[in-house]
């Protein structure tokens, strides 16, 4: 069953979905393959003419799109960048999507953009800080919207909250719904040893809209949330241990680095595909 | 030390402007006990993406320079103009402008300035947001197009790939956006490009222009149609 928040906005889950790719401009609006829904990235799309805007269209003709940004800044110090969010509102009205998302981070600094999905501290005051950013956000694009869970290597200075609760606090005081990036959950639970099943307990699972799986690089001491390979057997294991929880949720294989051939992607989206249609025959 | 929230911002926004300072960061937040090489995977990330976009939009002004000579120069110039836009890409657009700057100074070879600016025209027109109809009344100028004029050949230049220097020589480049594969195409103008270019702005007709040049009017229609295939002008039907 949908979960609370997707109820509340008429949000159906969507299937399994891939990422509109520089590499797939060409491929994908031509596929033949299975495939339920396309996420872009908006950045790419917001102010690049030519083939990303070929390719938009051509998708948008076939499947849903949905729109997952990384400059949204929703965290940061500043004020919100106005001409961002007049064009996301615009993009995402163009494609018509059901919601839209971005992580729970800042990504901007004294006016400069790091292109970076920098994680805050698990506090209060974070809380108290983001929420009206998230509402504010709401108000201007007028369409349900996501955060993600973002990965972070280092908890940052002054976090009083554990990560979970500082999810759920701004989940629910900004009522907006969330993105669970289950790679992210299990990277988390790697580098800073917790149990990732208890996290997932953790969460206000009735928010959630959408998932996102992807794969990560393993070094040493750390792992990297790289977007640059397959999803693991453990993170499969724990997109189930999610969906016996939450019912069918709109899942996307996201591939960001060293994109392989765009059947491997697919081959991964057939994977989700058959476990959310295995969970809903039960 | 400043409290709270904004300090950490504070403190962030100093170690980012220089991650080699880590230990600076630290001394912000007595007690902080993440591990430092943790922390230093932000300072390279936010680093990799300027450095790795650089790379991919200006790959022959980076051959130009040398390894060692770019790594100094991409580090000053994100110093002296930090990106401000969300999308990543438009950090480029200063660059062409900041080698002028530096040439002398840093005794860049000549021919980079003029070369960045190649690169970042060929990205601009690559990514135009300016609609091109799909059709249109009467012969029509690419809107995509740009030109460019500079004192080396470096439409040959760049078509062999960047090898050597290129030649001395004034050249007006024509850059556009092919309408059907959406590439970006690049010419040093040849007399058939300016005259398609002068016909679909002034309205001249072949056969007016013929009888004003005394040049057969197959020969106009023939080089007219040649720069409607690369798509330089557009036409009718």
């Amino acid at each position: 069953m949908p979960s609370s928040y997707a109820r509340r906005h008429g949000l159906k889950p969507l299937g399994a979905g891939i990422g509109l790719r520089r590499e797939f401009y060409a491929q994908l609006p031509e596929t033949t393959r299975a495939l339920d829904w396309v996420e872009i990235i908006p950045e790419n799309f917001l102010t690049l003419g030519g083939r990303p805007q070929r390719a938009l269209e051509a998708c948008a003709e076939r499947w849903t799109v949905l729109s997952h940004g990384v400059a949204l800044n929703v965290g940061g110090p500043g004020p919100l960048d106005e001409d961002y969010l007049s064009r996301l509102k615009a993009l995402v009205e163009r494609v018509d999507a059901p919601f839209f998302s971005d992580h729970l981070c800042y990504t901007r600094l004294g006016g400069v953009y790091l292109y970076d999905l920098l994680p805050l501290p698990f506090s209060e005051e974070a809380v108290e800080h983001v929420v009206p950013r998230v509402r504010e956000v709401m108000d201007r694009v007028e369409r349900p919207f996501l955060l993600e869970n973002p990965s972070y290597y280092a908890r940052m200075p002054g976090g009083t909250l554990e990560e979970a609760t500082f999810l759920r606090h701004v989940a629910e005081q900004a009522d907006c719904g969330l993105l669970l990036d289950v790679n992210n959950v299990y990277v988390n639970s790697q580098n800073h040893g917790y149990e990732p099943r208890a996290f997932v307990d953790a969460l206000p699972l009735e928010r959630v809209v959408q998932i996102h799986l992807a794969g990560h690089e393993r070094q040493p001491d750390v792992i990297l949330d790289t977007h640059g390979a397959e999803v693991c057997d453990e993170v499969w294991e724990l997109y189930r241990y999610v969906l016996e929880r939450t019912g069918p949720v709109s899942t996307l294989i996201e591939w960001d680095q060293d994109i392989p051939s765009m059947d491997a992607v697919l081959d991964e989206a057939d994977r989700a595909r058959a476990v959310l249609a295995e969970l809903e025959a039960r | 030390m400043k409290p709270g929230l904004r300090g950490f911002f504070d403190s962030m926004e100093e170690y980012f402007a220089d991650p080699g300072q880590v230990d600076r960061l630290y001394a912000a937040h007595p007690g902080w006990e993440a591990s430092r090489s943790r922390v230093a995977i932000y300072g390279r990330l936010v680093r990799h993406h300027v450095n790795a976009t650089l790379e991919k939009l200006f790959p022959l002004t980076r051959g130009g320079v040398g390894e060692e000579r770019w790594e100094e120069l991409v580090r000053a110039y994100e110093a002296l103009r930090p990106g401000t836009s969300f999308e990543l890409n438009r950090m480029g657009e200063g660059f062409p402008g900041f080698l002028a700057d530096e040439a002398e100074r840093r005794g860049l070879p000549g021919y980079v300035p003029a070369l960045a600016r190649f690169e970042w025209t060929d990205f601009e027109v690559f990514s135009s947001m300016e609609p091109v109809p799909e059709r249109v009344e009467r012969l029509t100028v690419n809107p995509t197009l740009a030109v460019l004029e500079h004192p080396f050949r470096l439409c040959a230049y760049v078509r062999a790939k960047g090898k050597g220097e290129p030649a001395a020589g004034q050249e007006m480049a024509l850059l556009w956006r092919h309408p059907e594969t959406l590439v970006t195409m690049y010419m040093a103008a040849s007399d058939r490009a300016l005259l398609a270019v002068k016909m679909a702005m002034e309205g001249l007709t072949p056969e007016g222009v013929a009888s004003a040049t005394g040049v057969p009017e197959a020969d106009i229609r023939a080089a007219l149609e040649e720069c409607v295939k690369d798509g330089l002008v557009l036409a009718p039907g």
